[in-house]
């Protein structure tokens, strides 16, 4: 073998992080930009469903904050001639996942669904991943966080509560998806379109957000990532992204 | 026994006949009991360990009435969605929605009973029974004496049978004293639509179908009436429909979530949208041929508002109305709505007829895609008929202070906040002798109260209600407590009856809970014959009814195309009126409800205090907007605190440069500034209401409140505004990325590199 094809060789299997190649569920959201408001209902649902703590104001100066989803926003233009727009982040569920390759201790690595998956108890908090990141979707703890009293009630006993110096991050509410498998497991079949919803997209307002198998062809995410908006953001790095967006349509209203 | 693996064990576990080995297991576990993780000592039959109890309610967190369905284990509430059956939030659910679980499980909730044993003495906890007869033995003198008017009840706006029981309350003592108060009730839209369509109750706006809707001034996605229904409509309208992308227009001077969204945002001077709305109107009149037999009286009383004439008072370009006259005629479908700051004007009222007025001009009533007329609700007489105008808060208020008001109870409102200083409303409770309130919280009125009997929050309590405006049929829900009582509260409707009872009320109150009184009123609907065909049976209609968590008839209103007589002839918009002087205060400020806590309610939920401000990214704090232009000529960068400076008061706030806010507005969210309200909302930002001026808007006598002219005095000072977000530029990333409404044909391919499965080779 020539050195050439070997390091090709290698390149690939480098490219080709985690232990899956073909996964029994290829789990996808899309975000229609063109119906999403930045109305952030998306966030507080993700918080509630997924025990994100309150970080305080203090922490929020200093950069430390927690919400797996988020909304960007990014203006264009000048005054009078001025749009925003809003953008909801989270975690891509990269299929070439950057943060995965990096992780020293495989704290983060790729299930059989094609999800990106953080390991907390194997998390050593080198914060590698997060530097790896290209959508800065991933949070650390930098400090034990805690409920007033009786707020803790509230946390969703199917999540854990994480510790200071792991990282966390989104996980397409996998306890959902875990219930829905089992689900239709017992009915021995596969999961079908509809079963399963992450938070943020059951909450959505507008229905922007589209989450199911992309295995599926039937499925409603599939016919959604056919639509000729659909695009990465970021595709220049690679990433392979689970999540897709639906370009925003400019148009001129009068 | 080594051929048995786990799935044997059990069986012979669930059987009984095991041998010793198992044995032991199982009194292993017996002996390590789990009862501290399961709360009830006989759990309900509904009940088991680890599996989610659902149950259907309604969200209180403002007056939309969504339809919820809340996840609870082991007793818990842990979750709250929206109810999929229910035609408001249709399984939909807003982020104020989604906090409603740090309402119920907020550390600063009031825990029980207090009163205050001497005038300006320390609260100090008291028993029910101790609290109840206190009051009802003041209002049982008062009663008798024939001063049944001196008590006053302030509410926040309720609806349904509590509404109900409040009235026959007040009834019964004789006083006609009873108010809801909210600072963004929507009075003089409400009074527009009286005005123009004779309609006591407003009507719904069918996004979902319009084609071209034109918003002046309503933030409708994010605090507007009803902003899980309108993101609904708005999404829909998007796409998904039949193909025919809906497109909108926002006009606002200071740029909302909503304008946003819209595919066009036009600033215009503030308080002259409804100028104009009647320049639109005058090109459709004159130009638009319009051909119904009324035109000759349109034609006249929309004369002087030609769009050049419009041009100028508003800041618009002829062209554009000219332009947005054309499409809002030409596409049908179309739909105009109007609110917010545009309504909160001198010329509220006027505006907002003007505004509507341009859905009869295109013929968009009662039809899909248009303004669609409500049957009244189906219990009580809707949202408008005992809400309190400003006007009406300083009656109560100068009551107060002559002494004419004994007893003042208050029920989840909290007007020492939402009242601008100018009222002196503080200063009135202070004379009321005995002041008592029901709220959950320790608000800043509550703080003033010498009786407290806290309530529970609507996750622990029965009720109802029934939306307003609905949805275009009569559509209801009952709320259902979803966790038991969390402290030694009681549900509202509970201490009304109580007190009803303790005074010998009993022929008037012959319920001995809420509960009871629902069922009451709920046997009369289902008497009424239209839902009896699902259920015969009460008890089966009721059962129903609260585990489906809605109800309606889905029977809609034919109402011809007309508007009131005279109403052609009275419409006009005057030049909005502004306190102070234009050359002493250049500003006009722009007060706008924030889109995380509302009018301040929000405030005391850390989810809330946390989720960035969706323009701006800022967390728990207060800011001033500044158009950039004007920031740059006074020489002022984001943190630098300036002075707010009204006719009637100062606060100071940090500079946050705006882009999208006309140069002589700044704008000031709502919702900080609280004194007391729990740990997560005091002594944090400032509320801009405290320094507005006293302007009413004539016709309803409503706070003018988008009408108080400022001036900016920097301080020298700076701070740092907490936000999340960093760069608000691309900067040539592109990671919005947009497409043309038409794409032509081999542009946007599309994601053909993402294969269906995904296999590496």
């Amino acid at each position: 073998m020539s050195f050439i094809d070997n390091f090709l060789a290698r390149w690939q299997e480098y490219r080709e992080p985690g232990y899956y190649k073909e996964f029994d569920y290829a789990w996808t959201m899309t975000i229609d930009l063109d119906r999403c408001t930045g109305c952030e209902a998306c966030v507080t649902a993700c918080q509630a469903e997924n025990n994100i703590p309150i970080v305080g104001e203090r922490g929020l100066a200093q950069g430390r904050e927690m919400q797996w989803m988020r909304i960007e926003r990014y203006w264009e233009g000048e005054y009078p001639d001025i749009k925003l727009g809003f953008i909801p982040m989270l975690c891509q569920h990269c299929d070439a996942a950057p943060c995965e390759t990096v992780c020293p201790v495989s704290a983060t690595y790729h299930n059989q669904d094609g999800l990106n998956a953080q390991v907390y108890n194997r998390c050593i908090g080198t914060r590698s991943c997060a530097v790896y990141c290209p959508y800065e979707v991933r949070y650390f703890n930098y400090n034990n966080h805690h409920w007033d009293a009786p707020l803790d009630e509230q946390l969703n006993p199917d999540v854990s509560v994480r510790e200071k110096g792991v990282m966390e991050k989104c996980t397409f509410c996998i306890q959902r998806i875990r219930q829905a498998k089992d689900t239709a497991k017992d009915e021995e079949r596969r999961v079908g379109d509809g079963d399963v919803q992450p938070a943020c997209v059951q909450t959505c307002p507008a229905e922007a957000l589209v989450f199911g198998d992309r295995n599926d062809p039937q499925s409603q995410v599939s016919q959604s990532m056919n639509d000729p908006r659909a695009y990465h953001v970021l595709e220049e790095v690679n990433t392979a992204p689970s999540v897709v967006y639906l370009k925003k349509v400019e148009t001129d209203a009068g | 026994m080594s051929s048995i693996d786990r799935r044997d064990f059990l069986k012979l576990v669930g059987a009984g006949g095991v041998g010793t080995g198992a044995g032991f297991v199982l009194r292993e576990s017996i002996n390590h009991p789990v009862e501290q993780l399961i709360p009830y000592p006989v759990p309900p039959e509904e009940f088991s360990p680890g599996i989610a109890t659902y149950y259907n309610s309604v969200c209180s967190m403002c007056s939309a009435g969504c339809g919820i369905t809340v996840r609870t284990r082991e007793g818990r509430a842990k979750k709250i969605e929206g109810n999929p059956a229910h035609p408001v939030s249709q399984g939909r659910l807003c982020a104020h929605g989604q906090a409603g679980l740090q309402v119920l499980y907020n550390p600063d909730r009031l825990t029980g009973p207090m009163s205050r044993s001497v005038e300006g003495g320390e609260l100090l906890p008291v028993t029910w029974e101790e609290g109840i007869s206190q009051l009802a033995g003041r209002l049982g003198d008062l009663r008798a004496n024939g001063q049944g008017n001196s008590v006053c009840f302030l509410s926040e706006g309720v609806r349904g049978h509590l509404a109900g029981l409040f009235e026959l309350f007040m009834d019964q003592l004789g006083s006609n004293r009873l108010l809801h108060y909210d600072f963004a009730h929507p009075q003089t839209l409400y009074a527009a639509i009286n005005r123009l369509f004779g309609e006591a109750n407003l009507p719904y706006y069918d996004l979902q179908n319009t084609r071209f809707l034109l918003s002046f001034g309503a933030d409708y996605l994010g605090n507007w009436i009803s902003p899980v229904h309108h993101g609904l409509g708005f999404g829909r309208s998007r796409d998904g429909r039949d193909g025919v992308r809906g497109r909108f227009v926002q006009i606002e001077p200071r740029m909302s979530l909503s304008g946003a969204a819209a595919d066009e945002w036009v600033p215009a001077n503030p308080g002259t949208e409804g100028i104009l709305a009647l320049g639109l109107a005058h090109h459709i009149v004159n130009e638009g041929g319009y051909e119904r037999g009324d035109r000759d009286a349109w034609v006249a009383s929309l004369e002087a508002y030609s769009p050049a004439a419009v041009a100028e008072q508003t800041g618009v370009s002829a062209d554009t109305i000219i332009r947005l006259a054309e499409t809002f005629a030409g596409t049908q479908p179309s739909l105009a709505i109007g609110g917010g700051a545009a309504g909160q004007h001198s010329n509220g009222v006027d505006t907002l007829v003007a505004v509507n007025a341009l859905n009869y001009l295109v013929g968009n009533l009662g039809r899909e895609g248009g303004l669609v007329f409500n049957p009244p609700p189906a219990v009580g007489s809707g949202a408008n008929g005992a809400q309190a105008t400003y006007t009406s808060m300083l009656e109560i208020a100068e009551d107060a202070r002559q002494g004419d008001i004994q007893v003042l109870i208050l029920n989840q409102t909290n007007p020492a906040f939402t009242l601008p200083a100018a009222a002196e409303f503080r200063q009135a409770i202070a004379e009321v002798p005995l002041v008592v309130s029901l709220s959950s919280f320790m608000d800043e009125t509550t703080a003033m109260a010498d009786l407290i009997l806290p309530s529970h929050t609507y996750l622990e309590a029965w009720g109802d209600d029934f939306p307003e405006p609905g949805v275009g049929f009569s559509a209801g829900a009952v709320s259902q407590p979803v966790v038991s009582p969390l402290y030694n509260t009681r549900a509202t409707g509970d201490i009304i009856i109580g007190l009803a009872q303790a005074l010998g009320l009993t022929d008037a109150f012959p319920w001995s809970n809420m509960e009871e009184r629902l069922q009451e009123g709920w046997r009369e609907i289902h008497a009424r014959g239209v839902t009896a065909a699902e259920a015969d049976d009460f008890e089966d209609f009721w059962t129903g009814v609260v585990k489906a968590g809605v109800w309606g008839e889905t029977s809609r209103r034919v109402r011809p195309l007309a508007v009131e007589s005279g109403v052609i002839e009275s419409i006009g918009v005057e030049s909005p009126e502004f306190s102070g002087s234009s050359a002493e205060y250049p500003f006009i400020l722009h007060p706008y409800l924030s889109n995380t806590l509302d009018d301040g309610r929000g405030a005391n939920l850390p989810w809330m205090q946390e989720l960035p401000d969706p323009m701006t990214s800022v967390v728990y704090g207060s800011w001033v907007e500044l158009n950039p232009t004007t920031a740059g000529e006074l020489g002022l960068v984001e943190g630098d605190l300036v002075e707010v400076e009204s006719p009637e008061g100062t606060v100071v706030a940090p500079v946050f440069v705006y882009p999208a806010i006309m140069p002589n507005v700044i704008a000031m969210p709502i919702g900080q500034g609280h004194t007391n309200y729990g740990r997560y909302a005091s002594d944090r930002g400032v509320n801009p209401i405290e320094i507005l001026s006293p302007q009413v808007e004539p016709e309803t006598g409503d706070l003018a409140w988008a009408a108080t002219r400022v001036r900016l005095v920097p301080t020298g000072q700076r701070v740092e505004i907490v936000k999340t977000g960093g760069v608000s530029r691309e900067l040539g990333r592109e990671i919005i990325q947009t497409v043309d409404a038409e794409p032509s044909a081999g542009e946007s391919a599309g994601l053909s590199s993402i294969p269906v499965t995904v296999v590496h080779s």
